[in-house]
């Protein structure tokens, strides 16, 4: 893409809906729910009423089954035109970004000129599944075409059956909690509880500020009476967080508490992309470009790599076709799934042993500037609605290069469930 | 849309009640709609004085479809239909002898008059008189629209116009208000027009067509039905409020096509922020509505210094802060633009535990004359509308007593509508509305309160 | 109906195995001497869809167009019981603990192939505990050997016969201390593969009918550990491998277990252990032909 001669995607803006700690503020409303009051928020401060975008590119983690075409049923309850095609992705927590980037790709190739980026999660509305034993009769119940096959297929049903599924947060091959698997890495890089809770108090503190001064002003529209994400704790400090139980790991190796990692959260977000001349056209700001993207993924089945490293696989990738070193970014986001897991990518970057056996370089990747890195707070402080926070980090980062004047650069980082990641470079 | 005893006492039942009680019977207002003709009925025009008006009225009402019907004799002769509307030219007047024709055209006129009519008188303004007896005439105008306003029933209104010499171009956008639905709510008012540049054919329809309009405080209430009159007459609209309420202000946005600006008005970089906007978005601005406001009653003996300064700081302050930033940013302003500042009657008649409100609110009609001249000189203008009793959900908080008695005294017997407070803003943002500036137009149906 | 030839008897139809664990329970008393020659043998078997559906998804198998190498075992298991379940056997079926098994799979088979199974016992082993036998079986397609299993069972107490081998059950593996996956293994786990397996001993499927024969609980069929551990590898397995498992300590249900892999000798190292006391339930090598 950088030597390329197709055109970048502009980001004009974003709009996401406050982020609702699990069962909160939110506890009634589905997907379809916050996905359309996003897009009603983005279309307002846009005024893109009754347009027709080129697309519309979401998706959701959790989802019923009745949320098949989700983005495509929100378009149409919303005040874009009813003839915005849609259509749903899923990365798990990379859906956000890896969204914004197939549809900035679009752009880039001229097939669309404008299209939405965007990505929803609810764990309170979360689908639940009958068994599948229950499942397989009622199927068969279905088919049934005599009355005596139907009564042989409801005498198969045993009280047993009745208990229902409910979706647990575990790697089906692992059968581990994303916690616990982060709780090994931070154990194996040695990332201390003291060092986490900093960054987790420093989160929240940033985000706080980032709110106080209106910086989320024209990112975040309110919903079900909330204004800010209800996560945040302003008056979070390494002291409180200290106080708090580790929840994952064990031994001396548990550190990850539930204050230094992300909980349970809904909400959604949706992103503005666009080429400039139809930006331009619409009297719209283009807040930055995004320049290039790159995924990989981590054997951390069998292969001994943490489930959440896959983004510092990738970022090298990333810089080498980008000509770009680790200390060529004016801001950092990476994504705080846990505390531990920015700590642990920061620290894979600057490990030479790593570097060199793992990601192949002659060279470690370096340090990077602390005071660049989520100078808005990010996960640990808004919450982590899974398939929305690479809407909320595009859109942030976006208005910060933009704020920050013509030239900047921002590196995004999101590690996703299944030992993937979705990297990003954004310029103004 | 009215109030329930409104339509209570415009029902069968309820006509009958009211009337043999003696209750007040508010007649149901006639409203802007789109695609009415200006009048639904025939206008007489009259003459005390030398009337140097009478043509540029009569033309006016031609152009705008408006059958002109001479004066009705004193015997009650009449040519033909009941007048709907009822305008006495009373340029020209000398002495308070020539005040006898007036009285001689307007009482049989306004007998005939239609429900919702319109008595309108031009007269010179008082103040450039060149004699005491010019002056006494001239100001005898005011007593006699007054009256006149709160002896006409069935929701007719009377308003004066004051038209200097030289203004007369000027005359035309506020005579098709006064006489529209759209000054349904406006009565007991008179207004000086002054000499301005004002547009040869305008767009009657969609006046505001290709504008941009800037409403504070759209999320609800009469900032929500601003900018829907606003987008109504063409405009496309930013429409602002404080980050908490952005979910409100996206629905008003989205159902006028118009944006949302999520903005604490009185952040120190409020006003730069918004000048930065409109510039990137748009490119300029033509109508600036500032509306937002907020009370925090309590009385002045009681009244912590909170209160007092944030009601100072968005109905004042950020007022001052936000125009001043628009005048400073070069070219934003665009020519002719309009600037509309919403005060209150409390503001005018005070309000007993509103001193930092009314005090507020009275600062505003002190700032918008002040910035007239200078307005002005950019071909622009700065006006303030003064709301009274308007039945919001705000005052469907109020006790039922409060709600009720401070609805009824005024001459129209009911409070208004936001949409009404929204219609004369709508019209003082029009390109025809270049003569008006520096005014406090009140929308309170002449309340009894400050009048 | 059954052909017989040189101790080579073929079955029409595949045996019932709940009759023959409770003819073998009614015969188990008074059983010794030597291992019989005989051969059990069936021809042109073809995989149920169902059946084997059914199984995959108790193993965590992919359903696909090859067999689990685990599969054919279901299959060739009937004659297997059938065979120990025979007066000549000489131990008594119920207490017999399955201590290891070997498969060597020489190509995947196909699910619509028509299979030749043949099972017989050989090595009648001394254990320091008692006494091994081996199961073994064979896969023909086409004429070709595909397939082939050995299963060692323990009977405690029981004696081999004067000049017998020294029993092997030993599967030697490397470190394993990364544990890759935890399963939560529930308490119906043992009726689950029972029904999708036709091995209906007692001892798996209730904590009564384990108590009966001296389990504190169910436990675990030790061939579902061995096929939930080959499905996990499901696609990191070359063609052609000999999985080679020794079931140690019984994996009493419920229980929560992990699995541990490494990567060993172009194949896999992998252990299954109860999450919490470390108790070792099974080791297995996983080598390439």
């Amino acid at each position: 893409m950088a030597e390329s001669t197709t055109r970048r995607a502009a980001i004009v803006g974003g709009n996401r809906i406050p982020f609702a700690r699990s069962g909160t503020a939110y506890a009634q409303a589905s997907n379809q729910d916050m996905l359309t009051a996003t897009l009603d928020g983005l279309v307002a401060r846009f005024g893109l009423q009754g347009e027709s975008v080129g697309e519309v590119v979401a998706g959701a983690v959790l989802k019923h089954a009745r949320d098949f075409n989700l983005t495509r049923e929100a378009v149409l309850g919303s005040k874009l035109a009813p003839t915005t095609p849609a259509y749903d992705v899923q990365q798990a927590c990379g859906t956000g970004l890896e969204a914004a980037v197939l549809v900035a790709n679009k752009i880039a190739l001229g097939q669309i000129e404008a299209g939405i980026a965007g990505g929803v999660d609810t764990t309170s509305d979360a689908p639940l599944a009958v068994g599948d034993d229950l499942r397989r009769t009622l199927i068969s119940l279905n088919s049934a075409k005599t009355v005596q096959d139907r009564l042989r297929a409801l005498a198969r049903i045993r009280p047993g059956m009745l208990a229902p599924e409910i979706p647990r947060n575990a790697e089906p091959r692992t059968g581990l909690a994303m916690g616990d698997h982060a709780a090994i890495t931070a154990a194996e890089w040695g990332i201390g509880r003291e060092e986490q809770d900093e960054l987790a108090a420093r989160s929240h503190q940033r985000m706080a500020a980032a709110y106080d001064r209106g910086f989320f002003d024209d990112l975040v529209t309110p919903f079900l009476g909330l204004a800010r994400d209800n996560n945040l704790r302003p008056d979070s400090s390494v002291e409180k967080l200290a106080k708090l139980q580790p929840v994952f790991g064990t031994g001396e190796g548990a550190t990850m508490t539930a204050g230094n990692s992300t909980p349970l959260t809904d909400g959604a977000s949706a992103v503005l992309l666009a080429s400039d001349e139809w930006a331009r056209a619409k009297g719209l700001p283009v807040l930055a470009h995004l320049v290039d993207a790159q995924t990989a993924a981590v054997d951390y089945v069998h292969g001994g790599e943490g489930l959440l490293m896959a983004p510092v696989y990738a970022v090298p990738v990333l810089l080498a076709r980008n000509g770009l070193t680790l200390q060529d970014f004016d801001f950092y986001e990476i994504h705080e799934a846990f505390a531990s897991t920015v700590l642990a990518t920061m620290k894979a970057w600057e490990d030479e042993a790593f570097c060199k056996g793992k990601l192949g370089l002659d060279a470690p990747l370096g340090a990077i500037d602390r005071a660049r890195l989520n100078v808005n707070g990010s996960s640990l402080a808004a919450g982590h609605p899974f398939a929305a926070t690479g809407g909320r980090i595009v859109a942030s980062l976006a208005k910060m290069l933009h704020e920050a004047g013509p030239g900047k650069r921002g590196l995004i980082s999101i590690c996703a469930a299944g030992g993937q990641g979705v990297v990003a470079i954004l310029e103004s | 849309m009215a109030d329930w005893y409104t339509t209570f006492a415009n029902s069968g039942l309820g006509t009958t009640i009211t009337k043999q009680l003696g209750l007040p019977r508010p007649a149901e207002l006639r409203r802007h709609e789109p695609g009415q003709p200006l009048l639904p009925g025939p206008v007489v025009v009259g003459s005390a004085g030398a009337g140097r008006l009478r043509d540029t009225v009569t033309a006016v009402l031609r152009d705008a479809g408006v059958t002109v019907q001479s004066p009705v004799t004193a015997d009650g002769a009449t040519d033909g239909e009941k007048p709907a509307a009822v305008v006495l030219d009373a340029t020209g007047l000398t002495g308070p002898g020539d005040l006898a024709g007036a009285h001689d055209f307007l009482a049989p006129a306004i007998k005939r008059l239609r429900a919702s009519g319109r008595v309108l008188v031009l007269a010179d303004p008082p103040a450039e008189a060149t004699s005491p007896a010019q002056a006494a005439a001239r100001q005898a105008v005011d007593g006699l629209v007054r009256s006149i306003g709160k002896e006409l029933l069935d929701g007719s209104t009377a308003n004066a116009l004051f038209v200097p010499e030289g203004a007369e171009a000027s005359l035309a956008g506020p005579l098709r208000f006064f006489l529209s639905g759209r000054s349904a709510y406006v009565d007991g008012q008179l207004l000086t027009v002054t000499a301005a540049d004002v547009p040869e054919n305008p767009d009657e329809v969609a006046p505001l067509a290709g504008k941009v309009a800037v409403v504070t405080g759209a999320a609800r209430g009469i900032g929500a039905a601003i900018a829907q009159v606003l987008a109504r007459d063409g405009a496309h609209v930013v429409a602002v409020d404080v980050p908490a309420a952005g979910d409100k202000l996206a629905e008003v946005a989205n159902g006028i096509g118009g944006t949302a600006l999520q903005l604490d008005i009185t952040a120190a970089d409020a006003p730069q922020r918004l000048v930065e906007h409109l510039r990137e978005r748009h490119g300029g601005v033509d109508v600036v509505v500032h509306n937002a406001g907020i009370t925090r009653d309590k009385l002045l003996v009681n009244m912590d210094a909170t209160r007092w300064n944030t009601v100072m700081a968005v109905n004042l302050q950020a007022q001052l802060d936000i125009t001043q930033a628009l005048l400073d940013a070069d070219g934003l302003l665009r020519d002719g633009a309009r600037v509309v500042c919403v005060s209150s009657q409390s503001g005018i008649a005070g309000n007993r535990g509103q001193t930092n409100y009314a005090a507020s609110k009275a600062g505003v009609i002190g700032m918008v004359r002040a910035w007239a001249p200078g307005f002005a000189a950019r071909g622009a203008t700065i006006n303030a509308v003064a709301p009274g009793f308007i039945v919001t959900e705000m005052t469907a908080t109020m006790p039922f007593g409060t709600r009720e008695i401070g609805s009824r005294i005024n001459s129209l017997q009911q409070g208004g509508l936001p949409v009404d407070v929204a219609e004369t803003i709508a019209w003082l943002s029009q390109p025809a509305a270049a003569g008006v500036n520096g005014q406090t137009v009140r929308v309170c149906g002449q309340s009894m309160l400050g009048a | 109906m059954a052909g017989t030839s040189a101790g080579r008897t073929v079955l029409e139809q595949p045996p019932n195995m709940a009759a023959l664990f409770a003819k073998a329970a009614l015969t188990a008393r008074g059983r010794g001497g030597e291992l019989p020659a005989t051969r059990l043998a069936r021809t042109g078997v073809t995989v149920d869809p169902a059946e084997l559906a059914g199984y995959a998804r108790v193993c965590r198998f992919p359903l696909a167009d090859t067999l689990p190498a685990t599969y054919p075992h279901v299959l060739a298991f009937p004659l297997q019981l059938a065979l120990m379940s025979d007066r000549a056997f000489p131990l008594a079926l119920p207490g017999l603990v399955h201590v290891r098994n070997r498969i060597d799979v020489l190509r995947p088979i196909g699910t619509t192939e028509a299979l030749d199974l043949e099972v017989r016992a050989e090595r009648f082993a001394r254990h320091r505990s008692g006494a091994t036998v081996d199961l073994c079986a064979s896969v023909r397609s086409a004429g070709a050997e595909v397939w082939r299993s050995r299963s060692t069972y323990l009977a405690r107490g029981a004696t081999a016969p004067e000049g017998a081998p020294e029993s092997d059950v030993t599967v030697a593996v490397g470190d394993l201390d990364r544990a890759v996956a935890t399963w939560r293994v529930p308490d119906d786990a043992g009726r689950r593969y029972a029904k999708v397996s036709g091995d209906v001993n007692p001892i798996h499927l209730s904590g009564l009918t384990a108590k009966a024969f001296g389990f504190k609980r169910a436990i675990a069929h030790g061939m579902w550990v061995k096929a939930r551990v080959l499905a996990a590898l499901e696609n990191r397995l070359p063609d052609a491998f000999a999985v080679d498992a020794a079931f140690r300590k019984p994996l009493f249900l419920p229980s929560t277990v992990t699995l541990s892999t490494a990567p060993a000798e172009g194949g896999w190292d992998a252990a299954v252990r109860n999450a919490r006391s470390g108790t070792e339930h099974l080791v297995a090598t996983i080598r390439p032909h």
